[in-house]
């Protein structure tokens, strides 16, 4: 089996070669008259205009089922989004476990739907060379919506991250209003409460509360993480990086915006990376951080906390809710956790992050369609409207939810979603298709929070206090440029992955910090961060 | 002559082989053995009975107990609330009636298509004999690529139909090696008085060939049968609507879709599924396969054994 599926790889790779190069021989541009692909689309179609096509129209639609709430025909949101639009999506079902697969192939056989949606900031670039996903960012001024709320919540640097070789973009990011983070430490208050503790606010409260928690249980890690597979510390190095004016993790690139330079330096040789690294270290030499955290499956983490074996760990909010407190219900049922706000550090009350969230792409041949247009104008109406995002997520007024005068959003009686309403019969998901990944995110800071319980708001409005971080600008390549980056990239961000852990286990003492650096510097680390800046300028001098 | 001299030989041959036997057995080494032997093949079943035994104790526990990691040989928190669940849910069974559906009809073609191909192959006076077995063996070693099949099977009009997963698997190359190995095994006579009563090749098939090849048969269709209760790639390949998949997709997404790395950070809510609701499905979909093996194993040692010498 394994040895099948790894042919079956290794063909796949070969055919998606096969398809790039072929692709790479030069088509006709495009011509960008649009006037024989306005069937069905609306001539005063504008910022938060209802969209309704002039006749029944109807687009095919890659689907990714959900387990939890697997796609059906009957659902409300099908019916009423063509009451509304008029507009009936075809859906091509696919398994969530293996959409990423399965977008591939058809997207290499030619064969994909028009709208595909749930594709994440970065993974369309594989798609790009094969020439048959449609650059969107040509189209925008078919997409009112979109761009307003582009310029309202100045997103620009953070599209602009989208660019490709050629300066345009190929996917229709989701969009938030405000940087959210989910992710950050949760912690055991009782325990804090035991030691007469208050929740730390600093990385450095938080070595004393390990501390602490040590001193009264020493034959005990304090502390024992999760989210270490793929990527090991992927989900804490990622969220405490901003602390540090680094980043790691999930969120690691080899380029970090150095802002008061003006200009990248490489993240792993970073005075700020030195100083997380060192932090960890001396959580893991005194005892308070489970050496294991790195290396261990999610499952081990949490029933080490579920045990009482560790206090703290690595919490969402979902996770939070969904899996420590029923665990620890039945195993521990005096314990109590919640979620901290992220511990601030030497950059003081910051936090970083990406407002775009997963999004669609467009296939090449939807441009011949003689409803172009109208499709254009009812994904800017359905993904990025007002109108069309409270409707994904929270489905018909009256049926589903109520929003009363001050705009909270309330739903109806005998409808649950997110545990809101428990006694609730029906689900909002399962039973009427809205909350739907594939439909529904983003948006308003407001729209985005009506979901969350009161506890997550408390963690929200702490996190909002904090100065967002500016997104790095964008530094597009050259054919030639990204080829020779790619061909550094991956040493070098091994080697600091490597590099990293061994110095927070103590298998490498950080007395050798500088001969690590040598090291980078021998993986060509200056001539990458040399070709990063000349790119950046480059883009910086052609956009004005 | 020669049955007239072995005659009165059985009588003191019989007690000879008893004493030897006997003999055996109080050999010391032969004990340790003995010993060694039954330990090695406990740990073993042990090893391999322990994930099974663990699953269906998950899937008669409570989540709780599961995430904390208390749950080995015996259900803890017991309760059947999550079998009704799952076997409330309407795609589970349209799925499970696919999975029956695709498998009777794959291994139905796949034996009749094996059949036929490793007999004519069998026969040593075939002319291009090597080139037909060359032409089976090259595809165990190159295959057209995921992107032409897909291309292949789509233009074939074979896309969502159970066709697109009976045919391109209809004849697995290891299985057709086998079998002709046995049929080759076949006396040569048999067939040849067959010919000389006036059966023709397909009636030599029919009625001589088949009705002594029942065991050969039972261990394909056995194999068969598995592999295609336990395959779902083709099936996520071909098929466009989730009301025609298989139940290992289902299965599939309920448990990598849950755990993938692909979610993390996603927005969905309620993302993970329960631990037990996949425990239930695995069991509700690996007892019917399971069941087949006690009906079929008599033909399953002596099956693959039949062609095992001279292939």
């Amino acid at each position: 089996m394994a040895i099948r599926s790894r042919r079956r790889v290794a063909a796949f790779a070969a055919a998606l070669l096969a398809v790039s190069l072929s692709a790479c021989t030069g088509e006709e541009p495009v011509s960008d008259d649009l006037s024989g692909n306005r069937v069905g689309a609306m001539t005063d179609y504008g910022v938060n205009a209802q969209f309704k096509a002039t006749e029944a129209l109807n687009f095919s639609i890659l689907y990714n089922n959900h387990p939890n709430y697997p796609i059906k025909n009957e659902w409300l949101f099908w019916s009423e989004l063509t009451k509304r639009t008029g507009v009936t999506l075809q859906p091509t079902a696919v398994p969530l476990s293996d959409y990423e697969q399965k977008r591939s192939l058809l997207i290499g056989a030619g064969d994909a739907p028009l709208i595909i949606p749930k594709t994440y900031p970065g993974s369309e670039a594989p798609f790009v060379a094969s020439g048959s996903i449609l650059p969107v960012s040509d189209y925008l001024d078919l997409m009112p919506n979109f761009k307003d709320k582009i310029a309202k919540w100045n997103l620009q640097p953070d599209v602009d991250q989208l660019r490709q070789l050629d300066g345009k973009f190929y996917l229709l990011p989701g969009i938030h209003e405000n940087v959210w983070t989910d992710y950050s430490l949760g912690v055991r208050t009782d325990i804090l409460a035991q030691l007469n503790l208050t929740a730390p606010k600093t990385w450095d409260e938080v070595y004393t509360m390990l501390k602490a928690m040590k001193a009264a249980y020493p034959n005990q890690y304090p502390m024992s993480d999760r989210w270490s597979k793929p990527t090991p510390g992927g989900a804490l190095f990622n969220y405490m990086a901003g602390a540090f004016s680094t980043n790691g993790g999930w969120g690691y690139r080899n380029d970090y915006w150095d802002a008061n330079a003006k200009k990248f330096v490489f993240t792993g040789a970073t005075d700020g990376y030195k100083q997380m690294v060192t932090y960890l270290n001396k959580l893991v030499k005194e005892g308070l951080l489970d050496p294991e955290s790195f290396t261990q499956d999610d499952d081990t983490a949490i029933q080490k906390l579920a045990t009482g074996k560790s206090f703290v760990i690595s919490a969402n909010a979902q996770e939070l809710v969904n899996k420590y407190r029923t665990t620890m219900a039945a195993t521990l049922p005096n314990a109590k956790i919640v979620k901290i706000p992220q511990p601030t550090g030497p950059a003081g009350e910051v936090k970083a992050g990406s407002r775009l969230e997963n999004g669609v792409m467009i296939s090449k041949k939807a441009r011949d369609s003689k409803n172009f247009v109208a499709m254009m104008q009812f994904i800017d109406w359905l993904y990025y409207s007002d109108a069309g995002q409270e409707f994904a997520k929270w489905g018909v007024p009256g049926t589903t939810y109520n929003k009363d005068a001050s705009g909270k959003f309330t739903l109806a009686p005998d409808v649950d979603y997110v545990k809101l309403n428990p006694t609730g019969t029906k689900h909002l998901q399962k039973d009427f298709g809205f909350g739907n990944g594939v439909f529904a995110y983003g948006g308003t800071t407001q729209l985005l929070q009506s979901t969350f319980s009161a506890e997550e708001l408390e963690y929200q409005k702490a996190m909002d206090a904090k100065k967002i971080l500016p997104v790095p600008p964008p530094h597009p390549y050259e054919d030639a440029e990204a080829e020779q980056a790619t061909l550094w990239e991956t040493p070098l961000k091994d080697h600091v992955s490597q590099m990293t852990l061994k110095f927070i286990l103590g298998q490498r003492d950080l007395s050798e910090w500088d001969a690590y650096v040598a090291e980078l510097k021998a993986k060509n680390m200056d001539a990458y961060i040399e070709l990063v800046n000349k790119a950046h300028d480059r883009f910086a001098k052609q956009r004005g | 002559m020669v049955t007239v001299e072995h005659k009165p030989a059985p009588a003191p041959a019989l007690p000879a082989v008893r004493r030897r036997r006997r003999g055996l057995k109080v050999t010391r080494g032969y004990r340790v053995f003995q010993a060694v032997n039954a330990v090695v093949l406990t740990i073993v079943v042990i090893v391999t009975l322990y994930p099974f035994v663990n699953v269906v104790a998950r899937s008669f526990s409570q989540e709780a107990y599961i995430r904390a990691g208390q749950v080995n040989l015996v259900p803890r928190g017991f309760n059947l609330s999550t079998y009704k669940l799952v076997m409330a849910d309407d795609m589970f069974w349209a799925n499970y009636r696919n999975t029956v559906f695709y498998t009777v009809v794959a291994t139905a073609v796949a034996i009749v298509l094996t059949t036929c191909y490793a007999y004519v192959l069998s026969k040593k006076h075939l002319r291009g004999r090597s080139a037909l077995v060359g032409i089976a063996v090259f595809t165990m070693f190159f295959s057209g690529g995921l992107i032409p099949n897909y291309i292949l099977i789509t233009s074939l009009g074979l896309k969502n139909s159970v066709w697109a997963i009976a045919l391109p698997n209809a004849i697995s190359v290891f299985n057709l090696l086998v079998m002709k190995a046995f049929f080759e095994s076949m006396p040569v006579e048999l067939e040849e008085a067959a010919a000389v009563d006036g059966l023709d090749t397909y009636r030599i098939l029919w009625r001589i060939v088949l009705p002594l090849s029942k065991a050969m048969i039972a261990t394909m269709v056995l194999f068969y049968a598995v592999a295609f209760w336990n395959s779902w790639f083709s099936a996520f390949l071909y098929m466009d609507q989730s009301d025609l998949f298989p139940v290992t997709v289902y299965l599939r997404n309920l448990i990598a879709g849950a755990t993938g790395a692909g979610s993390v950070g996603a927005a969905d809510a309620d993302l993970q599924t329960a631990a037990n609701i996949q425990a239930v499905t695995i069991v509700l979909t690996v007892v019917p396969i399971l069941l087949v093996y006690p009906f079929v194993q008599r033909y399953f040692v002596s099956g693959v054994m039949l062609g095992a010498v001279k292939g």
